[in-house]
């Protein structure tokens, strides 16, 4: 089974920063808020599951190696 | 399951392919929704303070540890006992609550996702395939 592509340029292309509540289909924004919390309370107003991702983020360039205390190489 | 890489905004306009899946962290009766990065090259799962607060991890109250990126040190903070949703396949897992995270604010690791599900990753087709263990 393949899943959709979730397009997040598309989907975040009106939003220069904050929090977008994303659809449960992963489809549509919903939602804004200025900050998370905003944005939870107006998810309030929605009876389907929100995504939230925050807006106004790049992602060039990032080069994931994360190790955390207690692990070794 | 096949999951196609999510384009992700750049600057400059170009477009950014990154490996993301949709998860629901359950903490009690509080849960959060969003999509996660997955990261071979992470120990361990991480999520930002702001989705802590989300969740009502009390979270400036655990100990403060110490994480390594590739771009130095980050301070973290453990937290055991989070639930994670993923297709609805449901797990618990060792969560490091990072401050000041970014880009991404949800990393999903090899402590934990890469534990409970085997995962094929073909960038070559811009896709990742994900099969989660069964457990009797």
């Amino acid at each position: 089974m393949k899943q959709n592509k979730i397009n997040f340029v598309n989907l975040l292309k009106r939003y220069k920063d904050g929090w977008v509540g994303i659809s449960q289909d992963h489809k549509r924004v919903i939602l804004w808020g200025k900050t998370l919390n905003e944005a939870i309370k107006k998810s309030k107003e929605f009876k389907e599951k929100v995504y939230y991702f925050p807006a106004g983020e790049s992602y060039s360039n990032f080069v994931g190696f994360i190790l955390t205390h207690g692990s070794t190489l | 399951m096949v999951v196609p890489y999510s384009p992700l905004p750049d600057f400059k306009d170009k477009i950014v392919l990154a490996p993301l899946l949709p998860i629901t962290f359950k903490n009690g009766k509080h849960e959060f929704s969003t999509f996660a990065l997955v990261d071979s090259g992470a120990t361990g799962a991480v999520i930002s303070t702001v989705i802590a607060d989300a969740l009502s991890i009390k979270w400036n109250k655990i100990p403060v540890s110490h994480g390594l990126s590739i771009g130095g040190s980050f301070r973290s903070h453990r937290f055991n006992g989070l639930k994670a949703e993923i297709y609805d396949h449901e797990f618990t897992l060792s969560m490091g609550i990072i401050e000041a995270a970014a880009p991404y604010k949800c990393i999903l690791g090899q402590n934990d996702l890469f534990q409970r599900a085997k995962i094929i990753f073909e960038a070559y087709k811009n896709q990742f395939e994900i099969i989660f263990r069964s457990y009797n």
